[in-house]
């Protein structure tokens, strides 16, 4: 029973996380911005998903429309500023980070500063095998699935996908066979925001509403990236998701909140110094 | 540095100097100096000698959501004694210095009001961490500070932040806010507590004393949880909570993890089997709640906008005409207005204004206008003797008005001496 | 290439000894902390301008320097604060900071992952601060008494006051101004520079790169260490927020507006960016961290090497004939 209970803990846990992360999968994983902002684009996310309940919107119009909202600012941003800086990833950490710290101003100024909240579309909680699961919460999860499913597809099967793929694999290359550098970088950026803004909103309801809220998972997010491995779109963000996510929940079992945070920190670290390019990848690429 | 001499077009020569780096950082340096002296230059030109109280607030950071509430209540209790004459016959100012949320930005803040602005004295800060930051600054540059936060108590080892004589605590400790209601909730809902705290001193030190009163009473603690800050999920807490079988979940979360807990709390359907105690959330957290959330929960503080004591009502009038009818108050805000107005009437009193005669007149002061009722302070400890209300949330809330009903209340509850070498 | 290139600094130092003989009271007592940011910025310019190394851990090592110099006045009050503390504290930063790197580096973690991982000793050191609490004091900070520098039983420099305490301060970052600048102009800077460049062909001429970027990273330690011992030692006061991920970003912020391929940039853009998001949030609390945002992403872009360059450039072009 118990252990029913854990592992659906855990799962529900690296679900949210691997939701969370996976705008940063796209960007950092397959076009190698080090995305500083992205807690900014999962807290832009759910104001956008607040504002649009507010106009009495069905909830699941108002997910697609802050993702939409939070892409269209994800292509600004590139177009603006982040496309002159593919070659320099440091540099593109310090811009991101900028935009960060604007767009939380902006955000502050917007909406103010008071805590925010949003209901979830499915109140209540249903049994399973004795434990308790709030509706929404597994129906984030399923989400979750679905979504990291389709991205896959996408990536792995359709033409767009395999374009993606060259262009990373070597850019040069890639241009020289007629295809769109700048196009395709634009798209994935846009794409990996929606995933932000969609992440930031479907989160919300689960969590306070205010100007910093997307941060809790900035950090836990690159780890997740780091940790699954760079470039692997669907186990790397499951498996890393898991492991950060997983780990800090059964560490929490033995100890009490603080060391099993700190100690999923330093197993990062490890891990990162064990597999320096992830655990899906066997060797340095 | 160069000088050139050119020729332009007519022949006349043109003296050009050109800047050098030297010069360059030269006049960015003056220009730098000028800035950080000009706001004393620019006040000093104004009106006939003001009294300057220095408040520090959080502004912006993480705490921002509080900032609001914390600096109206000063602000409203200036607009009154100013409207009045102010004090000696001097308007009184506020100089404002944002703490950012930030312990060492307050001992910045703190130095700057004193020495630069030259405050007579301090009000504010917000956390306990901000006040310990600005015990050393007012206990060496000897000003007073008025604190209005609730917190955990004055225990010997945090001085100069507690325990200090310059620093009068306006905010009740947890013997005034939750000792008097322990009784009424272990009746009703059962012994067995499960304490969950984000983790710094306020919550583990009030859970500490807590505990001694629940002992007194033949209760029992099944469970102690503290939460790092930025926490998301929950789920292992739920189920330590679940597998203690409480009979009440006595709460001390901060900030946003308060709401991300109580959010997940509620998901969860656990309201209907547990009670919740809070010793933290008022309303600006509340009212980020929701009513689903929060409602039936139990809350317990020296102030609501929701009591109905004559002076609350008329304090809300004036407080709704200056900041707007939804504008949020709370328990730090009304200890802003009500420290704000009793150092008007100690500084009356004495007569004269330096910080050993404020002091001298704050200890045993009272302000029978405060909107709680009348408060006191004591002589002792520099600790505000206030109510004590215990409300719920009503489940159907829609504004502030309508969002806590009373359900017990003390008019004066006395705490326990401060632990501390008395009197201070 | 500068006539003046090897005594800028003294520019910069003689500027700031006068402040305390023009200024008095807030300046003077503020001015040293923002003095040791400059420091604590010189720390990061010295790994990131030279090894390409960027670190988001700085404000870990600054915590590391000053809750072991607060504890060691609080627990030890009978030793030699200033010069055996200093020496612990050093030698303290400089261990973690090598053990940290050592780890990291001896397997060939690249530089982009390297960052991630300061950052997480950031959030380490924070979470150590804040739970260690009956040690630390928790959030509720630590205190620090004031302290005297002794020899023996003779008290050589009374700190109490504030004009001795900024000079004393000045000083130290002076010397550490001109050991970073001779480790930059000798061997182990060529050598770290090198691999900036281009880490294999350093591999390839038989020098251990992972070698030299720990140790620069174990002198970036230390030096940060230090600054934080000194920073706690003056401000009385210490808490957990000074080791996180917030500050540590705030030195990134410094480095890249004063120049990271200059010390002198660093610790100017240290001092003078604390500066001023002190003085734009007096004048507009609310909008201040918009103006500073924005003055990042210009610096960023269009100006790479910080204002340190901008000085450079124009030099350069008034000396060209």
């Amino acid at each position: 029973m118990e252990f029913i209970g854990i592992s659906i803990d855990v799962l529900l846990i690296t679900s949210t996380l691997a939701l969370a992360a996976f705008g940063l999968a796209i960007v950092y994983g397959l076009i190698g911005v080090i995305n500083m902002g992205h807690g900014a684009m999962l807290t832009l996310g759910a104001y956008l998903t607040w504002y649009f309940i507010s106009l009495n919107i069905p909830f699941f119009l108002c997910i697609i429309f802050s993702g939409i909202g939070v892409a269209l600012v994800g292509i600004a941003l590139e177009h603006f500023i982040i496309r002159k800086f593919y070659d320099r990833p440091f540099d593109t950490l310090l811009l991101t980070w900028a935009f960060f710290l604007i767009t939380t101003e902006v955000i502050k100024i917007i909406f103010g500063t008071d805590f925010k909240n949003i209901e979830a579309p499915i109140a209540g909680a249903f049994e399973v095998f004795g434990v308790n699961i709030p509706a929404y919460r597994f129906l984030v999860c399923l989400f979750t699935i679905f979504l990291i499913t389709i991205s896959n597809i996408i990536f792995l099967k359709t033409d767009l996908g395999i374009k993606i793929r060259a262009l990373i694999q070597n850019k040069e290359v890639a241009g020289l066979m007629g295809l769109d550098i700048n196009l395709t970088y634009k798209a994935v950026f846009g794409f990996g925001s929606f995933m932000a803004g969609i992440a930031g909103g479907l989160i919300a309801p689960m969590l306070s509403i205010d100007p910093y809220m997307g941060n809790i998972y900035l950090v836990r997010s690159f780890f997740v990236v780091i940790v699954g491995g760079v470039g692997h779109l669907l186990s790397g963000t499951v498996i890393g998701s898991f492991l950060i996510g997983g780990t800090e929940t059964l560490f929490a079992i033995f100890s009490d909140q603080v060391v099993s945070q700190a100690s999923v920190f330093l197993l990062a670290i490890v891990l990162l110094r064990l597999r320096p390019n992830g655990i899906m990848n066997k060797k340095d690429v | 540095m160069e000088v050139r001499v050119k020729k332009n077009k007519k022949n006349k020569s043109i003296v050009n100097k050109k800047i050098s780096r030297r010069d360059a950082i030269k006049s960015i340096g003056y220009l730098a100096i000028g800035a950080l002296a000009s706001p004393a230059l620019i006040r000093s030109a104004h009106a006939a000698n003001p009294i300057k109280v220095g408040v520090i607030s959080p502004l912006s950071g993480a705490w921002t959501v509080y900032g609001k509430a914390h600096i109206a209540g000063f602000e409203l209790a200036v607009d009154e004694i100013n409207a009045k004459g102010g004090v000696l016959g001097r308007k009184m100012e506020l100089v404002i210095g944002d703490s950012k949320t930030e312990p060492r930005i307050v001992v910045e803040q703190a130095n700057r009001l004193i020495r630069n602005e030259k405050v007579d004295f301090l009000a504010g800060t917000f956390s306990s961490a901000e006040r310990n930051a600005a015990g050393p600054v007012v206990k060496a540059l000897d000003k007073v500070l008025l604190y209005p936060t609730f917190y955990e108590g004055q225990e010997k080892e945090y001085y100069p932040g507690v325990c200090n004589k310059n620093i009068f605590m306006f905010g009740p400790e947890p013997t005034q806010q939750v000792w008097p209601h322990m009784e009424y909730m272990m009746n009703k809902f059962g012994k067995k507590f499960f304490m969950i705290g984000s983790d710094y001193a306020w919550p583990r030190v009030t859970n500490m004393v807590t505990k001694r009163k629940l002992k007194e009473l033949g209760g029992s603690v099944v469970g102690e949880v503290y939460i790092p800050f930025g926490t998301p999920q929950y789920e292992s807490v739920l189920r330590d909570i679940r597998n203690a079988k409480p009979d009440i979940i006595f709460h001390s979360l901060t900030g946003s993890d308060t709401v991300n807990f109580r959010q997940q709390f509620a998901a969860a359907g656990m309201k209907e089997d547990f009670a919740l105690w809070t010793v933290d959330d008022e309303e600006v957290v509340t009212t980020g709640l929701g009513p689903k959330v929060s409602g039936n929960d139990y809350v317990s503080f020296d102030y609501f906008m929701s009591i109905k004591h004559p002076n609350n009502a008329k304090f809300l009038k004036n407080f709704r005409k200056k900041f707007g009818q939804d504008a949020l108050m709370n328990t730090v805000g009304v200890a802003m207005y009500n420290a704000a107005h009793m150092a008007a009437l100690a500084i009356e009193k004495a007569g004269k204004l330096d910080t050993a005669s404020l002091r001298e007149n704050l200890k045993g002061i009272s302000f029978n206008d405060a909107p709680q009722g009348p408060v006191t302070m004591r002589k002792d400890d520099n600790q505000i003797i206030v109510p004590s209300y215990l409300m719920q949330v009503n489940p159907s809330w829609t504004n502030v008005g309508n969002m806590f009903n009373e359900v017990q209340s003390f008019q004066k509850v006395v705490p326990l001496a401060a632990r501390c070498s008395l009197p201070l | 290439m500068f006539k003046y290139k090897k005594f800028n600094f003294i520019f910069i130092f003689v500027f700031l000894t006068f402040i305390p003989m023009i200024f008095k009271g807030y300046i003077v007592f503020i001015l040293p902390q923002y003095i040791l940011f400059g420091v604590l910025a010189m720390s990061l310019a010295f790994i990131w301008g030279n090894a390409g190394i960027l670190s988001f851990g700085q404000a870990s090592f600054f915590a590391i320097g000053g809750y072991t110099f607060g504890l060691l006045i609080k627990f030890f009050p009978e030793i030699n604060h200033f010069f055996l503390g200093s020496l612990i504290v050093i030698f303290l930063g400089f261990v973690v900071a090598v053990i940290t790197s050592y780890f990291l580096f001896s397997a060939g973690v690249k530089a982009t992952y390297f960052v991630l991982a300061t950052l997480a000793l950031s959030i380490l050191t924070e979470q150590l601060a804040v739970t260690k609490s009956t040690l630390t004091g928790g959030w509720n900070g630590l205190f620090v008494d004031r302290i005297n520098i002794k020899v023996g039983d003779f008290t050589l420099l009374d700190l109490s006051g504030d004009v001795k305490f900024f000079y004393l301060i000045l000083f130290i970052s002076l010397i550490t101004y001109l050991i970073l600048n001779y480790l930059e102009n000798n061997k182990i800077g060529k050598v770290l520079r090198g691999i900036r460049e281009n880490e294999n062909r350093m591999l390839a001429m038989g020098y251990k790169t992972s070698f030299y970027k720990t140790v620069a990273f174990g002198v970036s330690g230390s030096v940060a260490a230090l600054a934080g011992a000194l920073y706690a030692a003056h401000a009385s006061f210490i808490s957990p927020s000074i080791a996180g991920v917030l500050f540590s970003t705030e030195v990134v912020v410094w480095v890249a507006i004063g120049g990271r391929y200059s010390l002198l940039g660093a610790f100017a853009g240290g001092i003078i960016v604390s500066f001023l998001s002190s003085y734009l949030s007096t004048i507009t609390p609310q909008y201040w961290q918009l103006f500073l945002g924005i003055i990042f992403i210009v610096t960023i872009i269009f100006f790479k090497d910080g204002l340190a360059g901008i000085f450079k450039k124009r030099y350069e072009r008034n000396n060209i004939k």
